[in-house]
């Protein structure tokens, strides 16, 4: 079990020495239990820094926005930035070095392994706990401890963990300046793809039905574009703001421009949308499930992103996040590629 | 109107509700929605995930159509929402509230043929919260009770094993009426039980906005506030807080264009989010409202201020989906009360 004490130590220390200029973490929010995200530039703030089973962020969104950020002041900082990061985290965080969008040395990663633990899931804890209210849920070993009203419960991990947990391969995070906890690589919750296994079952006929029903239901609040890291374009396919705008462009040019999506949330459309998002996260989603997470109105979209992985995986031995210095699936070429098509 | 009506006779009431479309909140992928009724109807459900704002006012609304042969003058036909009256079961009275709202925007301030057919056409039936139904729930500070019957046609409370069901409008009578046996005269007991039953429900504690009536004042006192930033800080921009809110209800207008010979297509309405980005963007590429911020600041406000100067009533209707459904913890309650005591 991780002592959060350790963490905060530690961004305290980097922040007191002026070797980060900030430390984004998780801090505890104002509704309930839950986290939140943060980023904290005071050395006294850092005793608001928590760890718990409800750290669900994939903060390497923040580091995205910080650059964004930069960008737009024109500003170049002298010191990195540091970053809690778990190990789905780390290997987002890899991707984006991969991809050249910081360099290893911007960044100072604290990692924190989540042992035999993940993430919660919200409604599956409120299931189990009958109406009562958590009050706070912190995973120990192979179970989550949480507390309510009435005493502390123990509940098994796997129960209330989330799919992207239980078929984490690495929750602990490789890449790291600093790392907390017990390194797990390698535990096995469920067998990788197991939640894509059993869609993969299904006959292609009640794929498609599936998909037609979910995408039916899509009401393009575009969270799960908006949480994931690697959704970092300026400009988006499904914005209206894609059509570059010159002092002579006409009224009838702006009215004619392309929109290869329209606004309207009706099925052709969301399954545009969700089907670029998904080609465009080939190799480069490292499953934290963030997307999922955040629907609100449940959607399963892992699927999507690890139907991608899969075919990666089983084609080229392909693992996204897996180096910095690595190739990338879609920018590189192996003289023994099994497809022929390259030849 | 008061009547009594046992629990297992809410299904033969919808029944005999003929010449009426019913919806109720069903449970499908773990998320609770209007649905058609279709088999029995048990209203045990906490609120819906998306409040009932879609059915007078839709995700997307076809104003017309519009066909063009070069040459020709463009014809036009207009789209008129069209159908039978429909009626939504288990309406929480902070959604009611809402409606109001929505009302004061496309009935009493404009015109607005679309969303007036619709509403005109729809009844609501509500359901009391005898306990607060989300840990975020906070009408009571903004004006509301978890018993109101504001914006709805029928307000019904649970009691039990039947429902005290209390008409609120003409329509609600209407609806009533249609019931005849079904629905039977209350005893002393019965409203005795209702009113300890309302008692209780205000007096269950909830999250609470400890100064809404001096909001407007200090919401626009702080328009320049650094906590503005500070409190959107970790916003990433989705659509969840405004899509899900019972009350928010801007929107687009685009054509969307099916053929090009000849021209044809559609004008559609579609709800837009001030929390997008690139909701006020301007075509020179300028954005007045450039950060999560100021876009914060933007919903809050026209909450809490803007909409208060427009119509004398918040916006806001203490339901608390923003809340629990934002993905990474802006909490409205938490931000109006941070602004307002900073304000003084």
């Amino acid at each position: 079990m991780i002592d959060v004490q350790s963490i905060r130590d530690a961004a305290r220390d980097l922040l007191t020495r002026g070797e980060v200029r900030a430390v984004i973490g998780y801090r505890r929010g104002s509704r309930g239990m839950l986290a939140e995200p943060v980023t904290i530039t005071d050395p006294e703030q850092a005793d608001e820094l928590v760890w718990d089973a409800t750290c669900f962020h994939n903060l390497a969104l923040y580091l995205v926005e910080d650059r964004k950020a930069l960008a737009h002041a024109q500003r170049t900082p002298t010191l990195p930035i540091a970053i809690i990061a778990k190990g789905c985290d780390a290997r987002a965080i890899v991707v984006l070095m991969q991809e050249h969008y910081f360099k290893r040395d911007e960044v100072y990663i604290i990692g924190v392994s989540c042992e035999g633990g993940g993430v919660l899931v919200e409604y599956k804890l409120a299931r189990l706990l009958n109406g009562a209210q958590a009050l706070s849920a912190v995973f120990d070993g192979d179970e989550l401890v949480v507390t309510t009203a009435a005493g502390e419960v123990r509940l098994p991990a796997s129960e209330v963990m989330a799919d992207r947990c239980l078929e984490c391969r690495e929750p602990f995070p490789k890449e790291h300046n600093v790392a907390f906890g017990e390194d797990k690589t390698g535990r096995q919750l469920a067998a990788p793809f197991t939640a894509l296994g059993r869609f993969e079952a299904l006959s292609a006929v009640d794929r498609w039905a599936f998909w037609r029903r979910q995408f039916e239901r899509c009401i393009r609040c575009f969270a799960c574009r908006s949480v994931c890291p690697m959704c970092y374009c300026d400009e988006c396919v499904v914005d209206s703001i894609t059509f570059p705008v010159a002092p002579d462009t006409t009224a009838e040019e702006k009215a004619n421009r392309i929109r290869w999506i329209e606004r309207s949330a009706v099925r052709s459309e969301n399954i545009t949308y969700h089907m670029t998002r998904a080609m465009h996260l080939a190799g480069r989603c490292i499953d934290c499930g963030e997307c999922e997470r955040v629907c609100p109105v449940n959607i399963p979209l892992r699927l999507l992103n690890n139907k991608m992985e899969l075919e990666a995986r089983e084609r080229f031995g392909y693992e996204p996040g897996a180096s910095i210095g690595g190739p990338s699936l879609v920018a590189s070429f192996r003289d023994d590629d099994p497809g022929q098509f390259i030849r | 109107m008061e009547k009594i009506l046992d629990k297992q006779r809410l299904d033969d009431w919808i029944a005999v509700l003929t010449d009426w479309d019913a919806f109720a909140p069903a449970v499908e992928d773990d998320v609770w929605a209007f649905r058609p009724v279709a088999g029995a109807v048990r209203l045990d459900h906490p609120n819906t995930k998306q409040p009932p704002k879609g059915f007078a006012f839709p995700q997307r609304e076809v104003f017309f159509t519009f066909e063009q042969i070069k040459g020709e003058a463009p014809r036009l036909t207009q789209k008129l929402p069209q159908g039978k009256r429909r009626v939504a079961f288990g309406v929480r009275p902070c959604d009611g509230r809402g409606t109001v709202r929505m009302d004061r925007v496309f009935a009493d301030h404009v015109d607005d043929p679309y969303y007036q057919t619709r509403r005109n056409n729809m009844a609501y039936v509500g359901l009391a919260c005898n306990k607060p139904v989300s840990s975020n729930c906070f009408c009571l500070s903004v004006g509301g009770s978890p018993v109101g019957s504001d914006g709805l046609d029928v307000l019904m409370t649970d009691l039990g094993e039947r429902y005290f069901v209390a008409a609120v409008t003409e329509t609600g009578k209407a609806l009533m009426t249609v019931a005849g046996d079904l629905l039977k005269k209350p005893e002393v007991a019965d409203r005795q039980r209702l009113k300890d039953l309302h008692a209780e429900a205000v007096a269950q504690p909830q999250r609470a906005i400890h100064d809404a009536d001096g909001a407007p004042a200090k919401l626009k006192a702080s328009f320049k506030s650094p906590l503005w930033e500070e409190l959107a800080q970790a916003c990433i921009g989705c659509g969840i807080c405004t899509f899900l809110c019972p009350t928010c209800h801007c929107f687009d207008i685009n054509d969307e264009v099916t053929g090009a010979a000849p021209l044809k297509g559609s004008r559609v309405r579609t709800w837009d989010n001030c929390q997008f980005p690139d909701f006020t963007m301007h075509t020179s590429g300028h954005n007045p409202r450039p950060s999560v911020g100021a876009r914060l600041r933007q919903r809050v406000c026209h909450k809490f201020q803007y909409f208060f100067e427009n119509f004398g009533m918040h916006q806001c209707t203490g339901c608390g989906r923003c809340i629990s459904d934002c993905p990474v913890g802006i909490d409205i309650v938490h931000v109006v009360n941070k602004v307002t005591e900073h304000a003084g």
